[in-house]
């Protein structure tokens, strides 16, 4: 699986006789010291950014919200108010549902992508494939939101184009501030991280096991049902995961391509930090969400677990 | 020995990969029963020719039946074949029994049944008890006894192996060898085997195809394609060959006399010629084991040579000597079996060296 961690390699000098220093001298030359030093640019960095805003969060959302200030004092009351809170339930549920439909879309489009890279595509000509599936990475992702808003909207290029057809006489409106609209653009935007780790799983397959699959018996679909399937099952596990965890926090395609109309969690939050500058209670729901996301997740790996036990 | 019915019959065998000639006009018939192997080295086609009998390898002319039955519309999960893989090609992701039982999905038999076949083809390979293992905790050999029992439990009419033994240590691979032999015997089916292992072919094998670019350069059974090599090139790939030139002086009825090399005149049978002889220049074949060192007061049975020991190289059992023999341009290699009580000779030691005429084989 690509989600490895990072692993740092040292190497010692074998064959030199351990000078009889220090201490220091002794704790530098270990192993587990160079380790050290090597991870450290990395570990300090996602403390910093990553672990200590965490931390902050979750210490916020157990206290008291003073109006402006933050008053210091354990509280559960701001999980109490965010899980009985009807809005918070219907944005959550939506969130998980959009999640749930771009992650489908995404992955049941990137998997016949990744299949025709990985098995039709000559050697040669593989590294120019995946080159040019990670085109849509070279404008930033706002500007493709802003795009697709272009693409979209109400005189916009799809709008217009029809109606110069004269195909329909009023423009859609059911493609932009919609579900299906944020559907289309974050699907577009996650389709190559869910290509890429389904594309790795696929060229890992042995292809004598295919031809295996023939000789014993089965037809093309039926070798690709049970054997082809079962072998790519943890690239798409974590294609997965890769599109299912970032789009459901998203906040800035909903915001923009659904009109703010249709909120979804991450734009909750902002309002509750922000707007009502209720850091307490944003920082509740925010926890909340990541438990929510944590849990789904857990469950979609044990439902999994078959697939991603230890193959060689 | 009765012969046996036709199994699989290639006829006019062409295949190209675009401009590459891979298979150049085979024809060829193997019998039901057979233990047969297509031996060769690598890119003369053996592979790509047992390719085209499990049908992943179409053919661009001819024709390969199969128990009679033209397969050039079959597809590969629709052939009475089953193949084991070099790589033995066993699904990571399915257990022991899981692997072996893969090809039994549309088995109308119950699943009780299905398990109990699965059970006797694990115990037939010596692999009883291991249904429940993970397929890629296996070892090599293990991998290999699946593949079979996975293969054998279709009771296909043809088990094609290719390669199977390549990836196994030296032991291992003699001890597959013997046990793929009584297999065979066992059940009964047509074994075709892929290899670049001249000793094993001779091992295993009923008849041995030897292939070289594309064709077939020799059919035969191990014990004649060993003794009667039909062309020089045939002779060096199978075991050690001795070539000296030589001329042809003379034909009369089944006999040719030759000049060979520094021997002298020698007259053999026209047998000893398998390849076609047109006079004049032609080698002369000896294997080593046909020449024997004569030791004090030994003699000859037929016919003796002088020569001088140039080269002894020991193999615990064997020593293989390379003489000179008076009158040869060139050194001779001769195998001697060590026996009690003969030392190994030295480097420069003058000996007597018997041969046969019988024993040679002419080429041209």
């Amino acid at each position: 699986m690509p989600l490895c961690a990072f692993r740092a390699r040292t190497v010692t000098k074998k064959g030199e006789p351990m000078a009889l220093g220090s201490r220091w001298d002794r704790l530098t030359r270990s192993e587990a010291f160079n380790g050290y030093v090597l991870v450290s640019p990395t570990a300090i960095y996602a403390i910093l950014m990553l672990a200590a805003p965490l931390a902050t969060i979750v210490a916020y959302s157990f206290f008291k919200d003073g109006y402006l200030t933050i008053i210091r004092e354990f509280t559960l009351e701001n999980y109490i108010t965010t899980w009985t809170d009807p809005v918070f339930r219907a944005v959550m549920l939506r969130s998980l549902m959009v999640s749930a439909m771009v992650t489908a879309a995404t992955v049941l489009l990137a998997f016949p992508i990744a299949y025709y890279v990985s098995f039709h595509v000559p050697a040669s000509r593989k590294a120019r494939w995946l080159f040019l599936i990670t085109i849509p990475f070279w404008t930033s992702y706002l500007i493709r939101v802003f795009l697709w808003k272009v693409i979209l909207g109400y005189n916009g290029v799809i709008n217009s184009g029809l109606m110069n057809l004269g195909l329909i006489d009023e423009p859609l409106t059911f493609i932009l501030y919609n579900v299906n609209s944020i559907v289309l653009t974050l699907a577009h935007a996650y389709a190559p991280f869910a290509i890429l780790p389904i594309f790795v799983a696929l060229e890992k397959i042995d292809r004598a096991l295919l031809e295996a699959g023939q000789d014993l018996g089965e037809s093309r679909l039926m070798t690709f049902w049970r054997v082809t399937l079962p072998l790519a099952m943890p690239g798409v596990v974590a294609a997965v995961l890769i599109v299912f965890i970032p789009t459901i926090g998203d906040y800035v395609t909903p915001q923009l391509i659904g009109g703010g109309k249709i909120p979804m969690v991450a734009n909750l939050i902002q309002a509750r930090m922000l707007d009502l500058d209720n850091k307490p209670m944003g920082s509740a729901i925010a926890v909340s969400a990541m438990a929510i996301v944590t849990l789904v997740s857990l469950i979609f790996l044990f439902m999994n677990r078959r697939f991603l036990r230890g193959q060689r | 020995m009765t012969t046996r019915p036709p199994m699989i019959e290639f006829q006019d065998v062409h295949k190209y990969y675009g401009d590459y000639h891979a298979l150049r006009g085979i024809t060829a018939t193997i019998r039901a029963g057979e233990f047969f192997s297509l031996l060769g080295p690598s890119g003369c086609g053996k592979t790509t020719l047992l390719r085209t009998i499990a049908g992943f390898e179409g053919i661009s002319s001819g024709a390969v039946m199969i128990d009679g039955k033209h397969m050039a519309h079959v597809p590969a999960n629709k052939r009475p074949t089953n193949m084991v893989f070099q790589s033995y090609a066993i699904f990571p992701h399915l257990s022991v029994a899981e692997n072996v039982g893969f090809g039994l999905r549309r088995d109308p038999r119950s699943a009780a049944e299905k398990i109990r076949a699965v059970d006797e083809a694990l115990e037939m390979v010596g692999l009883k008890g291991y249904g429940n293992r993970a397929a890629h905790a296996l070892s090599g050999g293990q991998r290999q006894r699946v593949a079979l029992a996975r293969a054998l439990i279709l009771k296909p009419k043809v088990l094609l192996l290719d390669e199977p033994l390549s990836a196994l240590d030296k032991k291992m691979r003699e001890q597959m060898q013997v046990e793929l032999i009584k297999l065979q015997r066992q059940v009964g089916i047509t074994f075709v085997l892929v290899t670049h292992d001249q000793e094993e072919a001779l091992v295993m094998s009923d008849r041995i195809a030897v292939m070289f670019e594309g064709e077939i350069a020799q059919l035969d059974d191990p014990e004649t394609l060993y003794r009667r090599p039909n062309s020089r090139r045939v002779a060096d790939f199978i075991g050690v060959m001795n070539f000296l030139p030589a001329k042809v002086t003379g034909e009369s009825n089944g006999h040719i006399s030759i000049e060979a090399g520094g021997l002298g005149q020698v007259d053999i049978e026209a047998a000893q010629a398998p390849g076609k002889i047109s006079g004049g220049e032609a080698w002369v074949g000896f294997r080593p084991e046909t020449l024997t060192i004569l030791y004090e007061g030994q003699t000859a049975m037929d016919r003796e040579t002088p020569g001088t020991v140039e080269e002894v190289v020991y193999y615990g059992d064997m020593t293989y000597y390379d003489v000179r023999l008076d009158g040869v341009d060139r050194p001779v290699r001769i195998s001697m079996r060590n026996v009690f009580g003969r030392p190994v000779l030295d480097i420069g030691t003058r000996t007597r060296v018997a041969w046969s005429p019988g024993a040679l084989v002419l080429f041209r």
